[in-house]
């Protein structure tokens, strides 16, 4: 992990140098690192060497001891008359800063896009409670982090899971909770504990680290990111420009060859040697950007620095054809379709649980009805507005997979519905519109990384994303609609639901067949393609890889319900029985398969989906389980002689001869 | 007679039924899902092997072994299947007529596997910029080359494959032909292993100059096993008998004289000769802008096919077809090189009889299965139009 590294290099610098120390020290002569880091201390200056040894000294005898030697920067915000507010930034200063281009992780980005994931990784959601108990958007915090890293490192914005994690760095957990929220003031003591930690455990392979060892690990990895932020100015300041790294905002020259690497203010200043000057162009982004260090105090002067700055310097990512996508982004951002469609859909869940209980109600099977739909077009809408921002078949991250999966499980659910009008297809709809989005934000917030992010070469190419790729989530999608479906009908025989309408038995029935169908259409096809393409980029057609197998389960468990069907080994009960296990293998070869940890394919591990797969797996197959049960019952109390209510009409499984072998059914030709 | 026909019936039912084949297709799944677990312990060509390409296996549940039917055996009892029952047996109207389709383009891709398993071929070329070769070598495929100075500056050269040498692994393998003078006995063969310094061979072990070659368990990945043999050339005419060691990634190969010529012996990859020479002029790795994941790798080669010789770009996604082969761009490295160290480009060859069998099966099936289940949504939403 590179950041660790780097973290170590750095790591005199980050421990010592404060972010703020700019703040007071505008009198340090830039170049020095050993200058720079013993900049800003109110303690005499000392050589980066010795306080290192000293505060490692300090990390083994806890420095909670007050009268252990602290980093002087600890006390310093106290200490020195600071600010603890500003006056706060102009919506238009917000609006300019967050749509500024960025390049980041490979691709350009609006800066709202950065802050709000920076954050989300820090602080594990996108809203910042302040210490003075104010909320902050993440274009605000940054802005703060950027030029008032005094106010900034006393804002709890470090997410810690384990507070065991901060005692195994040496910092004091008074008055903590074991999931609670740090400054960098409160953890910079045990930074030196931190880093050295952290580069051991980087060491330790992902799949063995103990809890606190990953926490440990991602506390670094978000301190670092912080301090580049709260460094990004360095350069204005007259300090070490080479600190000035966080962004790449400067795009490069018309002439760079499309993708090429934009610049940071440290990549720009590094172009000046002993014969060659800053080019005119760069000299004048550096002092926009200085601009703006100046006027942090005066909202009115900063906006209009700002405002010049952001025309410079998105006119010229408009001539490199760098910037037409960045306001499409923002706007996808700012609409929140998602957000919007995850209310609509938990608005239709609420309606249709109403409506179940008030079945004669025109009105409110309506309000699910409109409801439902129109959460799926937002979704939709997401969805072709994520194609469009990034150029790519809809279907090319984990994450979009399951905003796919969303989407095409409840168009189809309503195309169910348009054709019974039963309410179950709808009510379906509602169930996985409002558990996909709860898992798409679930593993947004858990993975913390871009979900628009570039991908690698073998992935990148839009016919395969297009085709395979689309296919098989399309057969995901169905195959868990059907799954959803089938436990509708195995709980509603449980809890005896319309016990006295067995055609409304049949129709549900019916509808997971018809799911079934669609779903082995995509399912076989995709899996199909899926070699093709290995066949096309590494020269195998098949090779056994996890994720190829999982999406084979998925075709195979398809073709043994329909054969079976086909056969009269299952009939409805046990169509809807296997079709709520195929719920699992789908799971497994979608999310399970990632965790095995092994394969080309395993992309996107994270420990939170385990429990939430295995979850899933839990309820599928319980459901199976009393599925069983109400099939034994029924069968039990049918041999008793007992006239079950609906007995007559739901089709029963094949009578047993004599020597218990099922005769060979009889298909009763349905419709379908 | 007639109970011959009637058992030949009865075996016919039995096989072409529904039954049967969601018995099969089980089977398959179960195998597939044990395979994909079993991955996470050993390597994933040792799972190839046990699961996928046997007609038999004995999976261990905690230590109580369960004997199952491999996918090698299924697949061929699922192709009878499918071909008596969903191709000969099946009723023929346009009821079935989709589903018929699928089960042909089914029946393709089995075949298509079959010929893939049974006669592809598959390796890798492994250049540095400026290097060229003419053949490819084998992951997995060892073979003992026998080279014979035959006078004149020419070399004869024979050929153990590696049946044999896998053969040995279970007993002594003599392997004698009309072409050479002595016979070879492999005596002991080890799929992984490496030389080890002896003071005193154990009984029954061969060592060669103090020398031995010691078992290691099999690597994760099988391609990083090097392999190794202890051979006797036996002439019993002349009652000669030497000893020798070979191991798969000594440079030098062993030599010694027999029947008065000098003949040189040693142990690589399989390798196969290609219809044309490929050149590596120049690799290209790009990665996004600013970050460390690859966008791109690409290779510019030079095809020599004898006098004629063009430029071609090798590409992630963009293979090479050339007489009968396709060349792909596999990988790179070194993995940890500096930059401007030298860079080697390995492309994976594979010569398939069947390349695009899987592309027309798979336009088959989906014809048959769109077919199929469209016919039957549209009959099913006019019925229901009706009865609504």
């Amino acid at each position: 992990m590179n950041t660790i590294h780097r973290a170590l290099l750095v790591a005199i610098a980050a421990c010592l140098a404060a972010p703020f120390a700019r703040t007071q020290s505008q009198t340090t002569s830039a170049g020095s690192e050993a200058q720079s880091t013993s900049a800003g201390t109110s303690a005499p200056v000392q050589p980066a060497g010795a306080f290192l040894g000293e505060s490692t000294g300090a990390s083994a005898a806890p420095s909670t001891d007050s009268n252990a030697p602290q980093p002087a920067d600890t006390t310093h915000a106290h200490e020195h008359v600071e600010p603890s507010s500003h006056a706060p930034w102009t919506a238009r200063t917000l609006e300019l800063f967050g749509s500024l281009p960025v390049q980041d992780g490979g691709r350009i980005k609006p800066l709202s896009t950065f802050a709000g994931f920076t954050m989300l990784r820090l602080n594990g959601k996108r809203t910042l409670t302040t210490f003075d108990d104010q909320k902050q958007e993440p274009v605000e915090w940054m802005l703060d982090v950027l030029l008032f890293p005094d106010i900034a490192i006393r804002q709890p914005v470090f997410i810690v899971s384990d507070v065991d994690a901060v005692s195994a760095i040496g910092v004091s957990i008074d008055g903590k909770k074991k999931r609670d929220r740090w400054t960098y003031g409160e953890l910079q003591p045990g930074m030196p504990k931190l880093f050295s930690l952290a580069h051991d455990y980087d060491a330790v392979p992902p799949k063995e680290r103990s809890t606190v060892q990953q926490q440990v690990v991602d506390l670094a990895s978000n301190v670092m990111s912080f301090l580049r932020l709260a460094r990004f100015f360095e350069f204005a300041h007259g300090g070490d420009a080479q600190e000035s790294d966080a962004l790449a905002l400067i795009p490069c020259g018309v002439e760079a060859p499309p993708d090429s690497a934009w610049l940071t203010p440290a990549d720009a200043l590094r172009t000046i040697g002993p014969k060659t000057k800053l080019s005119e162009t760069n000299a004048a982004l550096i002092s926009g950007l200085e601009a703006l260090v100046d006027k942090r105090t005066d909202p009115a002067g900063f906006e209009s620095a700002l405002d010049s700055l952001h025309t410079r310097l998105v006119a010229m990512a408009e001539v490199r054809g760098e910037y037409a996508r960045v306001p499409l982004e923002r706007t996808y951002y700012k609409l929140n379709l998602i957000g919007w469609s995850l209310s609509l859909f938990v608005g239709a869940f609420l309606a249709v649980a109403f409506s179940w209980l008030r079945p004669k109600n025109k009105l409110l099977y309506r309000l699910t009805a409109l409801a439902v739909f129109s959460a799926a077009v937002l979704l939709v809408g997401a969805i072709v507005l994520r194609c469009m921002i990034r150029g790519r078949p809809p279907v090319s991250t984990l994450y979009e997979t399951v905003l796919f999966v969303t989407g095409v499980g409840t168009l189809v659910a309503l195309f169910i519905e348009w054709v019974y009008k039963s309410r179950v297809a709808i009510s379906a709809a509602a169930v996985l519109g409002m558990i996909g989005l709860f898992v798409a934000n679930g593993y947004e917030t858990l993975d913390k990384q871009d979900t628009m992010p570039s991908l690698v070469a073998v992935l990148d190419t839009n016919f395969w994303l297009a085709t395979h790729v689309t296919c098989i989530t399309i057969g995901y999608s169905a195959g868990m609609l059907a799954a959803l479906l089938g436990s509708a009908y195995l709980i509603g025989k449980v809890f005896g639901w319309k016990r006295d309408d067995p055609k409304f038995r049949r129709e549900q029935a019916r509808m997971v067949y018809g799911v079934l169908c669609f779903a082995v259409i995509f399912s076989t096809v995709g899996t199909i393609l899926g070699g093709i393409w290995a066949n096309e980029s590494w020269g195998r057609f098949w090779g056994w890889d996890p994720k190829e197998n999982g999406a084979l389960l998925i075709v195979l468990a398809e073709l043994v319900i329909l054969h079976a069907r086909m056969g009269g080994l299952l009939r409805d009960h046990g169509v809807c029985m296997a079709a709520a296990f195929l719920g699992s293998v789908v799971a497994f070869s979608w999310w399970g398969v990632n965790l095995l940890g092994v394969g080309l394919h395993s992309y996107g591990f994270t420990s939170g989906i385990h429990t939430a797969l295995w979850t899933y797996y839990g309820i599928q197959w319980g459901i199976v389980g009393l599925g069983g049960i109400a099939f034994w019952r029924e069968r039990t109390s049918g041999a008793k002689g007992v006239p079950h209510a609906a007995a007559a009409n739901v089709p029963e499984p094949p009578p047993a001869l004599p020597n218990g072998k099922p005769t060979r059914a009889k298909r009763t030709r349905s419709a379908a | 007679m007639n109970v011959v026909r009637s058992i030949l019936g009865r075996l016919l039912a039995v096989f072409s039924s529904l039954k049967t084949s969601c018995v099969l297709i089980a089977f398959l799944g179960l195998l597939t899902w044990l395979g994909t677990l079993e991955q996470t312990q050993t390597g994933l060509y040792e799972v190839q092997k046990k699961y996928f390409e046997s007609l038999i296996l004995v999976h261990h549940v905690g230590s109580v072994p369960i004997p199952l039917p491999g996918v090698y055996l299924l697949m061929a009892l699922l192709f009878v299947n499918l071909v008596v029952g969903g191709l000969v047996r099946v009723r023929k109207g346009w009821q079935t007529a989709g589903v018929v389709v699928a089960h042909i383009g089914i029946a393709m891709m089995i075949v298509s596997a079959f010929q893939t398993y049974s006669y592809s071929e598959s390796g890798h070329v492994t250049l540095f910029e400026g290097q060229h070769s003419d053949q490819f070598e084998s992951y997995f495929r060892w073979e003992i080359v026998l080279n014979e100075d035959l006078g004149n500056g020419k070399v004869g050269e024979h050929v153990i494959p590696d049946e044999r040498i896998v053969e040995a692994r279970a007993h002594v393998v003599r392997v004698t032909s009309a072409d050479l003078p002595f016979a070879i006995d492999i005596e002991g063969s080890w799929p992984n292993c490496r030389p080890e310094w002896v003071t005193a061979p154990k009984t029954g072990e061969t060592s060669a100059q103090g020398v031995r070659l010691a078992a290691k368990p099999s690597d994760a990945q099988a391609e990083a096993n090097i392999a190794g043999v202890s051979v006797a050339i036996v002439d019993d005419a002349n009652h000669m008998r030497r000893e020798a060691l070979l191991w798969g990634a000594e440079a030098k190969p062993f030599a010694f004289v027999a029947d008065g010529k000098a003949w040189t012996m040693s142990m690589h990859k399989e390798r196969y000769p290609m219809p044309f020479a490929i050149g590596l002029q120049k690799f290209t790795k790009e990665d996004h802008p600013r970050s460390d994941m690859p966008k791109s790798f690409s290779s510019d080669v030079k095809i020599q096919e004898g006098a004629t010789s063009r430029d071609v770009r090798i590409s992630m996604n963009q293979p090479l077809r050339e007489g009968g082969l396709v060349v792909y761009q596999a990988s790179w490295g070194p993995a940890d090189a500096m930059p401007g160290q030298p860079l080697f480009s390995t492309f994976a060859v594979v010569r398939n009889p069947s390349d695009h069998g899987p592309l027309y099966a798979c336009i088959v099936i989906a014809l048959g299965l769109v077919f199929h289940f469209s016919r039957k949504l549209l009959r099913f939403v006019r019925l229901e139009a009706r009865t609504a």
